[in-house]
């Protein structure tokens, strides 16, 4: 691989991979809240770092030549970053659920923000519950 | 090859002091939680493409190694926020 082509290649994956990055740190503040930020959040682990592993992979064939080792090492930190960033997904927005963090108002549909229906026991001796048949 | 690597740091840098920007002024500590962690991506991206600048030749182990351990933050923030409990 001649100089030029492993720039070009270098150039293309790096650049877009480091501008899937700040576009998804500049998404942060158009967005309301946190499971949304955890949503626009993927394009960067997603797509933005695997793109950085390729330009990372392309500079490692251009400078050491071909190796089954750094090949298998590339693969592998592309797969981890894909699995990496959907579990960790899931469990941040779980635990950012379960921690009671707001909710945008305009979310729709919202079905975790009221109990379903029979969960909650409501006191039919209390005074100020009128009663369902009363 | 200098003068791409440069623009990607460059940029990598803005995501970050973006990110601190919006940790400073996020309400919610769900916000302040993802937004540092793709604060610690833009930072492993940064690492490599300095890496690639000085002729490195652990480039791939390091952004191999990060991209394993990188869950392990995630996990501790949530636990953190659901004060220690599942």
């Amino acid at each position: 691989m001649n100089d030029a082509v492993a720039t070009a290649l270098v150039g293309v994956f790096g650049i877009s991979g480091s501008l899937l990055m700040l576009f998804s740190a500049l998404a942060m503040f158009r967005v309301r809240d946190a499971l949304s930020r955890i949503n626009v959040f993927s394009p960067a682990t997603g797509l933005g770092m695997p793109l950085i592993v390729a330009a990372v992979y392309v500079y490692d064939i251009h400078t050491e030549g071909f190796s089954w080792g750094s090949l298998l090492m590339a693969v592998a930190a592309v797969l981890c970053l894909i699995i990496v960033s959907s579990v960790a997904s899931n469990t941040l927005s779980r635990a950012s659920v379960l921690s009671g963090q707001p909710v945008y108002r305009k979310t729709a549909p919202n079905r975790l923000a009221r109990p379903p229906a029979g969960v909650v026991d409501e006191d039919p001796d209390s005074p100020d519950q009128p009663r369902a048949g009363a | 090859m200098t003068i791409v690597v440069s623009i990607c740091i460059v940029i990598l840098a803005a995501a970050v002091i973006v990110g601190l920007v919006r940790v400073l002024t996020a309400k919610d500590l769900g916000s302040r939680a993802i937004v540092s962690d793709l604060m610690y991506f833009s930072a492993i991206g940064m690492l490599t493409m300095f890496g690639i600048l000085v002729s490195s030749s652990i480039v791939l182990d390091a952004i191999f190694l990060a991209s394993m351990v990188g869950i392990l933050a995630t996990m501790a923030l949530s636990r953190i926020l659901t004060r220690g409990l599942r």
